[in-house]
């Protein structure tokens, strides 16, 4: 991956279970995670920046700590679904804010009965 | 008065009906208020000052006539009088059993209605329409719950073999005798599945204040080459007591996750340690306690939704259902 090569913060390692795998993330784990994406995001929306893996240089140039942050508490695999992730939201909250406009109407799948 | 039957009170009340043709007495409901009382108003002058004479023809014409007036005037004052003498045809009670004028004609004036009788049109109307409703609801339940029974429908679910969080043994024979919750995640999973989870501890409460102790909470990773018992054992500890953790060899999750439609997407070989995403469907499938498929319950449902759906079903089932 460009933009986590060398140099950026390797998240802590993780603790290995009594069986020997890796343990996951446990809550609190999650919690500062999700805390130090919620801090980022924050910055790269006031600086509107999108997609952080595509405009990578602006988003360093603007939000540089708060990545490093961001990186080092949570796995590389959610940096990079949470950077994902925020594109695609976005978009989706996009298409369906027009398909309202064009008086379109959205229904959830399942509670219709 | 030669005639007490014309004289007393009573009897003259039980000449009335048939003294008027019976057709007046549907039109007398109808009439005006004071239309009505003058017309009362006359015939109990007539009954008081007419001449004995046409009263006895009246009366003569009415024995001839009507079989009614037999059996009244026999139950009445069959004792005093020499004219009524015949045997009653019927047993039914007199047709007016008003005590007076006014209550008689509170009675036309309303026809038919009264408040019992409106109070229970209304009481029944409504308890009808609820019948109605409710029993719509559970057949539609019932729809979704047996679409997946019986020979040619698409099954969901099935056979599998696994290993809990303990290092036992599990497999769907484990799962039956209870309706079975079943979730399908891994314990690195970055935001989706705790909320999911968390959600899922809330509906185990719910359905269990509503039901008692009927669901089995089953979470089956997608996972298995990071998500050994120990791990999934210490990841579930912090959602719900309750939750079955259950994973198992590559082929055996692989094998479970095809049979409950869920898609899988874990590399067949991983290093120790390496960090990557699973793609998996996001649903909590309902489980009846034969091991068949009742329905889905997809992200969008809260999880107050979700324990209604699932307890729905629940109280619709009629076969053994073990609560321990």
């Amino acid at each position: 991956m460009g933009w986590f090569s060398s140099g950026s913060p390797k998240p802590a390692a993780p603790k290995p279970s009594s069986d020997g795998a890796f343990e996951a993330p446990n809550r609190s784990d999650r919690a500062l995670c999700w805390e130090a994406r919620d801090a980022f995001f924050e910055c790269l929306d006031r600086n509107n920046i999108l997609d952080s893996i595509k405009d990578k240089d602006a988003a360093e140039r603007a939000c540089g700590r708060l990545d490093q942050e961001f990186q080092r508490n949570c796995a590389g695999s959610w940096v990079q679904y949470f950077k994902k992730r925020r594109v695609v939201e976005y978009n989706k909250e996009q298409t369906l804010k027009r398909i309202e406009s064009e008086g379109g109407e959205i229904l959830p799948p399942a509670l219709k009965r | 008065m030669s005639r007490p039957c014309s004289t007393i009170p009573g009897a003259f009340k039980a000449f009335k009906p048939t003294y008027t043709p019976s057709t007046q007495f549907p039109a007398a409901r109808f009439l005006s208020r004071s239309s009505t009382r003058s017309f009362t108003s006359s015939r109990c002058s007539n009954a008081a000052l007419r001449p004995p004479i046409i009263r006895q023809s009246a009366s003569r014409r009415i024995t001839s006539e009507s079989s009614a007036l037999h059996s009244r005037c026999a139950g009445q004052s069959s004792r005093r009088i020499l004219g009524c003498t015949a045997r009653p045809f019927s047993s039914t009670s007199a047709r007016n059993k008003y005590k007076t004028v006014e209550e008689a004609r509170s009675r036309y004036k309303l026809g038919p209605f009264s408040w019992p009788a409106g109070v229970l049109f209304l009481t029944s109307g409504i308890g009808l329409t609820m019948y109605f409703r409710y029993e719509k609801d559970r057949l539609a339940r019932k729809r979704i719950a047996e679409s997946t029974k019986g020979v040619g429908k698409p099954k969901v679910g099935g056979p599998f073999d696994l290993v809990d969080q303990d290092g036992n043994r599990f497999t769907h024979e484990d799962m039956h005798g209870k309706y079975a919750l079943v979730y399908f995640g891994f314990t690195h999973c970055p935001d989706i599945c705790p909320e999911e989870l968390d959600k899922m501890a809330v509906m185990i409460d719910l359905v269990k204040q509503r039901c008692g102790n009927v669901l089995r909470p089953i979470f089956i990773t997608c996972d298995p080459a990071r998500d050994t018992p120990a791990v999934v054992k210490e990841y579930l500890k912090e959602f719900h007591p309750d939750i079955i953790g259950l994973t198992g060899t590559y082929e055996n999750t692989k094998s479970v996750c095809k049979e409950y439609r869920v898609y899988f997407s874990t590399p067949p070989n991983v290093q120790p340690g390496q960090d990557y995403l699973v793609d998996h469907s996001i649903y909590f499938y309902l489980m009846d306690p034969e091991g068949d498929f009742v329905e889905a319950i997809g992200r969008n449902f809260t999880p107050e939704q979700a324990a209604k759906v699932m307890t729905d079903h629940i109280k619709d089932w009629r076969g053994p259902l073990d609560k321990d």
